[in-house]
Formats: C-alpha cells, sequence, structure tokens
C-alpha cells in the first residue's frame, strides 16, 4: 500500500523525522481500581456551557506518557461531572487507542460515537476537542499537542468545523477559573 | 505529522474488521466537448468528490495498469503514477498535488475531481475546466461561459442582469416574437435563480441551440431595453429592462436598438477599482450534513442558506458587487471544495455562515470566529515554501501556490480577517444580541484555505427554543443579512482607503 508512496513523499508531508517515528502502542489497560492514584486537573463544561472548567479528581498512576494519557481520558469519558458542570464528550464515546511519537505529540483515538452522538454546533464542538487537548496537556508536562483520531483514522472534523487533521496545541482562551465566574447567560 | 496518523490509523484499521467507508453516489459530472455531452460518474468518499479512473478510459483514451501499490495511467502519451492514500501523482515526472489522496476501493482507483484539471489535463495538453457548481468539464478550446441570473422587480419595470465570466459578446433581440439573448459561445454554463410571480416575466430558459437564453415575458411586458458594462476584466454584464407597454414604443425600440451603455440602475455602482469585487458566501453544512439541529427540529443547513441568500440579494442590489453561494441548494459540500471555491472565483471575502448549539439550551447569541493557527500550521507552510524552492513546479511555480493555498492560505490574512470580524461583531450587536463571548479565534476547517480575509459567523443559537424560533424566522434572518451587508461596506471602505 505504501511502496511506491515513498517514492512520492509530498513536501506537505515531508517530516522525516516522522517517518522515522516508531509507534509506541499503548499496553491494554490496565487493572483498575485499586493501585496508586494521582491528582488531576480534568476539564468539564462551564455551568453556562460556553467554556471550560479545571477540576481536580483521582485518577490512576499509569506508567509513561501514554498510560497516563489512557487513564486521564478514560477518566474524562467517564463523565461524571460535579455539578453544575457537564462533560463535553458524547456519553458512549470509547477510547480505542493512546500514542505518543518521537515528538511527544499525543494521538488519542475514539471510536465513531464521538462523532454520531455529538449535538453539533461549533461552541460545543471546541468544548469537546478542547477539554480533550486540554486535560492531556496540562496534565502530561512533556506533552505539547494532542491530535485526535476517530476510529483509527485521521478525521477533517468532529461535527464540521475543528480542524483536526494536526495536532492541537492547549487552549487558554476557553478555560475559566472557578473564582472568575463567566457571565451569566440572559 | 498526518503521515505518522495515518500510518497508525493504518494499524488500527487493518485490525479492525469491516471498517466501513462512506460511499455515496453524488450527481454526475457533464462533459462537454466538441463531440457532444457524455456524463462521467461521481463518488462521494470522505466528503470529497472522486471519479474512478476505469471512467476515464473512454472519454479520455487512458489506460491504466496497476503495479505495487500504484496505478500507472498513459494518457496522451504521457505518464501519471497515482499512488494509494497519497494526496500527490506525478505527471510525466513531476509532481502536482491534490486537496484528497488517491484511494483504491474495491478494486476501482479513485481521483479527487481536481485530478481532471490538475493532471490528467497537463498530461492530455488539453485545457480541462472543472465547474463544480454547475457539475460541468470544459474541455479543449470550447467556449461556455458562466452566466449568472438575476432578477430586480419593481413596479414600473422587471431588470434581468447577466454576468458573464469571462467576458462574451452578447445580443438581445426579437426572434418569433420571443426576447433571445444570443451569446458568441459553443453553450452556456447558465444559473438562474428561482423566479416568484412577474408581471413583466415568465421564465428565463436555456435555447435548444445551447448558445442562446429566451426571456418568457409576462403579460404586462411592453418593451425592452438592455445596456452592457464590464464591471472588471474579468466579466461582463447585460442588463435587460423589461418594460409596460407605452405610446412611446418607438422610443423604447430606439433605445434597444442603440443599446446604448447609459447606467440604468443609479443606484448600483459600478466601481471597478475598488478593493471589494467579489464576495463569497458559504452557507454552513448542507446535503448529509445536517449541522446543529433545534429543539423543533429547524435545521442548522437550511437557515444557513436562507440568511446567505438573503445577503446575496443585499449585496447585489445595493453594491452592484459579484457574490457568489458555494452552494445554491441542499447539498453536500467538502471543506476544501468550499474555500477553492472562493479562491476560483477570486474572492476578495469569504464569509462562512452557521448556527450554533449548545448542550445548554439558556445559551444564545451571535460570534464571530476567525482562524486561529497552530504552530504545526507554521510549520507547514515553511515547509511548502522551501519545498517551493527545491521542488520541480508543474508550469512553474504552480507548484507551490497549490500548497499554501490548501494547507495555510489564510495564514497570511489573518490581521485582515480580525478587523473584518471585528466590523461584523459590531453590525451584529446594533442589531441581535450577542454572545458573551462575541468575537473569537479557534482552528476553524473552513477557513484554513480561504487565500482572502475569511470570517465564520455563528448567528444564534438553535438549541435555544426562542432562538430557534428567531433564526427561522424572516425578520432575523434579514437583521443579520443587514448587519453582514454594513461590516462589507465598512470593510471595502477600509480597503479602498489602503489601495494607492
Amino acid at each position: 500500500m505504501s511502496g511506491l508512496g515513498r517514492l512520492l513523499r509530498t513536501p506537505a508531508e515531508p517530516a522525516p523525522e516522522a517517518a522515522a517515528e516508531a509507534p509506541e502502542l499503548a499496553p491494554p489497560p490496565g487493572p483498575p481500581a485499586a493501585g496508586p492514584r494521582i491528582k488531576a486537573t480534568l476539564f468539564y463544561a462551564s455551568a453556562d456551557g460556553q467554556r471550560m472548567v479545571g477540576v481536580e479528581r483521582e485518577v490512576p498512576l499509569a506508567e509513561g506518557t501514554v498510560a497516563q494519557a489512557r487513564a486521564l481520558v478514560e477518566a474524562l469519558l467517564a463523565g461524571d461531572a460535579p455539578a453544575p458542570l457537564s462533560s463535553t464528550i458524547p456519553e458512549g464515546t470509547t477510547l480505542r487507542g493512546v500514542f505518543v511519537s518521537a515528538r511527544n505529540e499525543v494521538f488519542v483515538d475514539l471510536d465513531a460515537t464521538v462523532r454520531t452522538k455529538h449535538p453539533g454546533g461549533s461552541m460545543q464542538e471546541l468544548l469537546t476537542v478542547y477539554s480533550l487537548v486540554n486535560t492531556i496537556v496540562v496534565n502530561l508536562p512533556t506533552v505539547s499537542e494532542v491530535q485526535i483520531l476517530i476510529n483509527g483514522q485521521e478525521a477533517d472534523t468532529l461535527a464540521g468545523h475543528v480542524d483536526l487533521r494536526r495536532p492541537l496545541r492547549k487552549n487558554e482562551g476557553l478555560i475559566v477559573t472557578p473564582d472568575t465566574p463567566t457571565e451569566s447567560p440572559s | 505529522m498526518p503521515r505518522l496518523a495515518k500510518t497508525l490509523a493504518f494499524v488500527l484499521v487493518s485490525l479492525t474488521a469491516g471498517n466501513g467507508w462512506a460511499q455515496v453516489t453524488n450527481p454526475s459530472l457533464t462533459i462537454l466537448s466538441r463531440e457532444g455531452r457524455r456524463a462521467l460518474p461521481v463518488t462521494v468518499i470522505n466528503g470529497q468528490d472522486y471519479v474512478a479512473v476505469d471512467e476515464l478510459a473512454a472519454p479520455f483514451g487512458t489506460a491504466a495498469r496497476e503495479a505495487a501499490g500504484g496505478l500507472t495511467l498513459t494518457a496522451g502519451g504521457r505518464t501519471i503514477i497515482v499512488t494509494a492514500d497519497q494526496t500527490v501523482v506525478s505527471v510525466a515526472g513531476r509532481l502536482v498535488s491534490l486537496p484528497a489522496p488517491a484511494l483504491r476501493r474495491d478494486n476501482r482507483w479513485y481521483v479527487p475531481l481536481d485530478f481532471l484539471p490538475r493532471a490528467l489535463s497537463p498530461a492530455l495538453d488539453t485545457r480541462l475546466d472543472l465547474r463544480r457548481p454547475s457539475r460541468l468539464l470544459i474541455t479543449g478550446d470550447l467556449r461556455v461561459p458562466r452566466i449568472v441570473a438575476r432578477v430586480e422587480s419593481g413596479s414600473a419595470s422587471t431588470s434581468v442582469t447577466f454576468e458573464i465570466t469571462p467576458v462574451t459578446p452578447a445580443k438581445v433581440g426579437i426572434e418569433s416574437g420571443r426576447l433571445v439573448v444570443q451569446f458568441e459561445a459553443d453553450a452556456l454554463d447558465l444559473a438562474v435563480p428561482t423566479l416568484p410571480q412577474q408581471a413583466f416575466l415568465s421564465s428565463i430558459t436555456l435555447a435548444d441551440t445551447g448558445s442562446a437564453v429566451n426571456i418568457g415575458t409576462g403579460p404586462r411586458y411592453g418593451a425592452f431595453r438592455s445596456s452592457s458594462s464590464q464591471p472588471d476584466a474579468s466579466s461582463s454584464r447585460l442588463t435587460v429592462d423589461l418594460l409596460p407597454a407605452t405610446t412611446d414604443l418607438a422610443g423604447a425600440a430606439a433605445a434597444a436598438a442603440t443599446a446604448a451603455p447609459d447606467p440604468v440602475r443609479p443606484s448600483v455602482t459600478l466601481t471597478p477599482s475598488t478593493g471589494l469585487r467579489t464576495v463569497v458566501i458559504d452557507p454552513g453544512h448542507g446535503g448529509d450534513e445536517l449541522g446543529a439541529q433545534g429543539p423543533r427540529g429547524t435545521l442548522e443547513k437550511d437557515i444557513t442558506l436562507a440568511v446567505s441568500r438573503r445577503l446575496r440579494t443585499m449585496i447585489e442590489s445595493r453594491l452592484g458587487l459579484r457574490v457568489f453561494l458555494t452552494r445554491e441548494d441542499d447539498r453536500t459540500i467538502s471543506h476544501d471544495d468550499r474555500s477553492a471555491f472562493a479562491n476560483s472565483h477570486q474572492a476578495d471575502v469569504f464569509l462562512s455562515i452557521h448556527a450554533n448549539a449548545a448542550v445548554r439550551p439558556a445559551i444564545k447569541g451571535a460570534e464571530v470566529y476567525y482562524l486561529s493557527v497552530e504552530r504545526a500550521d507554521a510549520e507547514a507552510r515553511k515547509r511548502a515554501e522551501d519545498a517551493a524552492i527545491t521542488l520541480p513546479a508543474l508550469g512553474g511555480g504552480t507548484r507551490s501556490i497549490d500548497l499554501i493555498l490548501w494547507e495555510t492560505a489564510q495564514s497570511r490574512y489573518l490581521e485582515q480577517s480580525s478587523t473584518l470580524a471585528g466590523m461584523i461583531e459590531s453590525g451584529l450587536r446594533a442589531r441581535v444580541e450577542m454572545s458573551p463571548r462575541a468575537v473569537q479565534q479557534a482552528p476553524f476547517r473552513v477557513l484554513v484555505g480561504a487565500n482572502m480575509p475569511a470570517t465564520l459567523v455563528e448567528i444564534g443559537y438553535l438549541s435555544n427554543p426562542e432562538q430557534e424560533q428567531q433564526l427561522a424566522s424572516a425578520a432575523y434572518q434579514e437583521r443579520v443579512a443587514e448587519a453582514l451587508y454594513d461590516a462589507l461596506v465598512r470593510f471595502r471602505g477600509l480597503l479602498e482607503r489602503a489601495a494607492p
């Protein structure tokens, strides 16, 4: 499938470093519950639904970037947001895999539920995408970029707006701290 | 980076049996040539229009041979090498980029539509002009101008204006008692708006000859007057005024005969020197892609199209600018096709119209976005520019332009886009409720490839019951269109001041 492709490596995607990167496959999900836990900041939609709030919660401690990123995303997908906050990720979405490149970009592979059950709208799409990106980047100091894959494939967008073809950086603008409440919707 | 993701994705896909790929057949493309018309089936894969390579054999005499993950296509004595999942193809040893990868599915090879003008055309050394909105592929030296008809009705007359691209001579006359516009062309690519009930006009149709347009007149019609102008180098404009029967029929006929380019509609300013001449409006979503949905079932794709149409009418009738919509009806269009449409029409402004949704029904208000550029984009742009120096380019330099267009075009216009977003925000604020987060930056897919100032406007929240009702109402849509119109007038002023 990729034999002749090497002859045609494009300048849009030459990244010789990337070619050398070896995929680091995630180990199967470890035993849950018991075991050491760490405090991590998970991001949920704010009460007004237009920004996101970081909440400190306990997640299982895991060895290495891949396993820890997986634990963070699993915790986020569990969806039990503390009131009045709400989860940004469609219920039933499952994590298919997590990878990390040699340049420490984390790839989060979600199943298609994240798209099929998504309510649409750019605001909600931004919250879904960036709650994942922010949760990983804020808690893993070596990681600065996250790319979301859907069903194992690079995706154009999640619901028609946000460009998912490239890794995304942390989005500070969407984060609101609980001390500075957002303007209440009229 | 995308390369790595694909490699990883491949590992996953191969572990998952039955990973489906959506395949839909779209209205086919019509090939226009000296030999006549011929249909070319189009398949939608991953939201992109594709053609099967084997379908090219009959119309273009291509021969294909498969080898080691690739396909060698012989066309016009030249060789095109296509590789599965690659966005570049080699045409007689030169690389040409495509907006989407070539694909091999069910023992057939598929290439995106742009393969035709970008790769097949240079191989055959024949012009292949792809007109997406009218789904035409024009071959060779056929003259097929794009003609967009527009109707403005008044109580005392009706004006039919034809925007003709490229400039094409045309003559208005009466043939067998019918009003006919004859164009110096082999065929016409005609777009006609939906006509309301008219006292002066009953129909605008393509004549059987294919190179003329018949104007069917209504009960009050008595005479016509025509005038032509050339708003810019690439297009001409012909206006036919349908007038009531008067006692001065001779005078009207004389006016028609001389066809003096008098200012027929003084309210329309024809200013070819302005920095804002062409506007492309992008009604968000469409076709299978419904977008957001209100609690009462109002669909985002319908609202965005309605508002876009209102805005077009406003701009055309008051400013006399060229306005194109990326879709005229309810159809699925890929993001790349939307920005490519704006680029190929050399738009000076790109406005993507959307309606929002949120989980909390209380959220409401309009928002304006312009692109935020991620570091990866900046790197891609740098790579594209570096690559432009080192790689051979088809037609001398086309390559670097292509790559910048698709990957990072918008990054050069961020400052202007930000200004435009601010103007839209103040226009909207004067007329409709704004969200607390009125102007924002986001990595929105549809803005990335736009090679001009571009914004995405969320005109309200469909998830809010009150706003759902507003968004569906003519009054609210009109207020939004007025706001956007005002912003464009201000933006035009800015461009004119900036121009020498």
